[in-house]
């Protein structure tokens, strides 16, 4: 799968999940300090990108990504 | 660090007193610590702006909230930041872009976690002084500022207190949270409430120094789990002290702290941490508490009443038994039974029954209504030979337990002594106790916790009259000479001087020391024991044997050439049964002792306060009696008499039981000497001087044997 369509897959679930505007969420957008997110909608947003891409992360490292591209990257290494 | 720098006090300023909050990381999940610190600060009622921050929500309980702190158009004085730790680092860099110098970092996840946690405090450690921004925390529970003018509370405590004189510090955020439970019960009242949390910029010292200017604070109370800078924790105590007379009380936890039981010195093995912070507080004027509740029943008695004049007391019960443990605690507390004039003995004659014991402890009687006590209390504290008041209360049938309380609280506003009240029992005498509480006049359930508490302000009052000594130097020493030995042996890769250099080091501080030589053979042994003249002893000398004593290698009361030959002989000796391994260096020789008292002087450096002296009872069996003081240097000479007044071996030195005074001063002086000594060479990490032996006053003293570790 391209790079780029991880990653607008990974801004489709992060908007319906923390319900915000495709349009609004930056490559470099940090999942708590600019798109809000809480402790429990990190979790969401991990089990969202599983069944999204129907693959199954680690979930300490999960929790650790940061940004949407980050979130990009680490999902296309279980996609290989 | 003697004081704050401006730049510091301002940002404290707006830390304290700030005119708008950016709230960072607020959100509407009621009952998690980012919304509650938004509604607590909302339901103090602060007197300034509040702009919450939250990049998902536009507004929260009702108030417009931004995406960023850069977009709050206004100036803001202090951000309160709740974001989980892993994006602090960001939200701290945009409080800098927007100019935001003081900041309350309320989440935890940093040095305390440990890894990744220690590296994200150094990160906003390294951003806050790129922007010149000074915090609170990280890891704590916010701050409170009771001040009419402010109403702060960014703090995630259940209530607001009452305002008070009382600022509280506390390392332990879950501590604040019971203490104002605690205090809100028995209707105390505090001006800034602080939890420093890891205390990763702003410190327990900061914010002493801000206190000592805060003309809302009158007492400062500490809670501390650990120190980091000692020294600086004292200098500061030690300037508010002098510099505002407000007392500062603390709990210093983690008391049972196993000592350095391994050391290699009696010093190193009787200066536990807890010792030496207990020295270092007492020099510091730090007033040390063991719990919460004797920490506040001191702190009402400095905050709500007047200090004492003196120390004479007088005592209003209406229960002898209750009467005579308050005399008891009294004497023992130092404190002295008041001795009324004969005006009041006539009023209290006239005015209380013929059962009554108008002498002090005065028992107006079971059967005391409020008129008894009005008349008893007044007439005693008008009388010039009182310097205060302990009222106890029984509930007896007839007690009219809220009147007295009023009569007393009416009262002690007349008078410039303290009184303090025990309404002794829980349940009927709840509603008088809750009024003297009301008025501020301080309340204790047990009797005996007054004159301890009386005491506490009497001494601090002491304290502060005196005035502050200068540092003692002599200029008698030759410190190079001591360090060209100490910097030998340590680039030696040794960690242990022997005893012919350790004299060597004393010797170029001047301490008193006796003629003495180093020999290889019996016959040299002789010979320079008549040259010393007689009596001497021999000691063995030997890198690898540290007690001489347990191993056969000290031989006391030489007295002809025969008895050093034979002397010599048996140390080699017994020393080559019972250490094989050791390489010897030689047999010691050195004048004997005239009898005398034995004392230890000894030197510790502590990682907190620095070098820390020892005085005590010498001998063999210093860790048995444990009869030791401890100060930390360098010393004035008020620490040097404190140091030895504290111990037991200051009454015997002192000429106890018929016995001949010995030379403090000769001691004094050698104390001043080894705390020079401490100060000037950082490379010594224990040293004992034990014994030094105390001859009779005006003979002076003399270093019998000594012992010196490096690092």
């Amino acid at each position: 799968m391209e790079h780029s369509e991880v990653q607008a897959r990974v801004k489709k679930v992060i908007s319906k999940v923390l319900k915000i505007d495709e349009a609004n969420i930056a490559d470099d957008a940090n999942f708590i300090f600019d798109l809000g997110a809480d402790s429990l909608q990190s979790v969401e947003l991990v089990a969202a990108f599983e069944e999204e891409f129907q693959i199954e992360m680690e979930e300490d490292k999960a929790l650790e990504v940061q940004t949407v591209s980050d979130a990009a990257k680490f999902i296309s290494q279980y996609l290989k | 660090m003697s004081n704050l720098s401006p730049e510091k006090f301002e940002n404290l300023q707006k830390i304290f007193y700030p005119q708008s909050i950016a709230i960072i990381g607020a959100n509407k999940v009621k009952g998690t610590v980012p919304s509650d610190i938004l509604f607590n600060i909302l339901k103090a009622e602060f007197k300034g702006v509040v702009y919450p921050v939250n990049p998902r929500e536009k507004h929260l309980a009702s108030i417009k909230t931004y995406k960023y702190a850069i977009d709050i158009e206004d100036p803001v004085d202090l951000a309160v930041l709740v974001f989980p730790s892993s994006v602090m680092h960001m939200a701290l860099e945009q409080c800098g872009q927007k100019g935001i110098k003081g900041a309350i970092i309320i989440s935890a996840g940093f040095k305390e976690v440990g890894g990744q946690g220690i590296e994200r405090e150094e990160q906003i450690k390294e951003i806050a002084k790129k922007y010149g921004i000074n915090f609170i925390g990280p890891n704590c529970l916010g701050v409170i500022n009771t001040d009419p003018n402010v109403l702060l509370n960014a703090s995630f405590a259940r209530k607001m207190p009452e305002e008070g004189k009382i600022a509280f510090i506390s390392q332990s955020g879950a501590l604040c949270t019971a203490v104002l439970d605690y205090a809100q019960a028995k209707h105390i009242g505090f001006s800034k409430f602080v939890s420093i949390g890891n205390k990763a910029d702003i410190s327990e010292i900061d914010l002493l120094y801000y206190l000592k200017d805060d003309p809302k604070t009158k007492v400062i109370l500490l809670y501390l789990e650990e120190i980091s800078d000692g020294i600086g924790l004292m200098e500061a105590a030690k300037t508010v002290i002098r510099e505002s007379g407000k007392p500062i009380l603390a709990i210093k936890s983690g008391r049972t702290e196993a000592g350095a039981s391994a050391a290699a010195s009696h010093t190193g093995s009787l200066a536990g941490s807890d010792e030496i912070c207990d020295a270092a507080f007492k020099q510091a004027g730090i007033i040390r508490c063991d719990n919460i509740e004797e920490m506040f029943n001191k702190a009402i008695a400095f905050t709500y009443q007047p200090m004492p004049k003196d120390k004479r007391i007088a005592i209003i019960t209406n229960a002898g038994g209750p009467g005579v443990l308050t005399t008891d605690k009294s004497i023992q507390q130092g404190l002295t039974l008041a001795k009324f004039s004969d005006t009041t003995t006539e009023i209290l004659k006239k005015s209380l029954p013929k059962t009554a014991n108008i002498k002090n402890p005065v028992d107006v009687i079971g059967d005391a209504r409020a008129d008894r006590y009005s008349v008893a209390v007044s007439s005693i504290l008008k009388d010039e030979n009182v310097d205060g008041a302990f009222i106890i209360l029984t509930p007896q049938s007839m007690t009219e337990i809220e009147s007295i309380a009023l009569e007393i609280s009416h009262l002690a506003g007349q008078f410039d002594k303290p009184i303090y009240t025990s309404f002794m029992g829980e349940a009927d005498v709840k509603a008088g106790i809750d009024i003297l509480q009301r008025n501020k006049i301080p309340h204790y359930i047990l009797p005996e916790s007054m004159p301890i508490a009386f005491s506490s302000v009497y001494r601090f009052k002491k304290m502060i009259e005196e005035k502050p000594e200068e540092v003692i130097k002599l200029n008698d020493k030759n410190s190079e000479k001591a360090k060209s030995i100490l910097d030998k042996a340590s680039s030696d890769g040794r960690k242990y001087l022997p005893e012919e250099e350790a004299v060597k080091v004393l010797e170029a501080y001047n301490f008193p020391l006796l003629k003495s030589t180093l020999v290889n053979s019996e016959e040299e042994a002789a010979k320079e024991s008549e040259k010393l003249g007689y009596p001497v002893v021999m000691k063995i000398i030997s890198d690898d044997i540290v007690h001489k004593f347990d191993v056969g290698g000290v031989i006391l009361n030489i007295k002809s050439k025969e008895e050093a030959k034979e002397s010599f002989n048996k140390i080699i000796s017994n020393v080559k049964k019972n250490m094989p391994d050791a390489k010897i260096k030689g047999v010691f020789i050195r004048q004997m002792i005239p009898p005398g008292e034995e004392v230890i002087l000894g030197m510790k450096r502590d990682i907190t306060f620095g070098p820390v002296i020892m005085f005590g009872l010498g001998g063999l069996f210093v860790e048995i009696y444990k009869d030791v003081s401890f100060r930390v240097a360098p010393l004035d000479m008020k620490s040097v008499d404190k140091l030895i007044s504290e111990t037991k071996a200051s009454a015997i030195l002192s000429g106890a039981r018929g016995l001949k005074p010995r030379d403090i001063n000769s001691i004094k002086n050698c104390i001043i000497r080894l705390s020079q000594l401490a100060v000037h060479c950082p490379e010594i990490k224990e040293l004992d001087i034990n014994p030094l032996i105390v001859l009779e006053e005006g003979k002076g003293s003399f270093v019998a044997d000594t012992k010196i570790m490096l690092h």
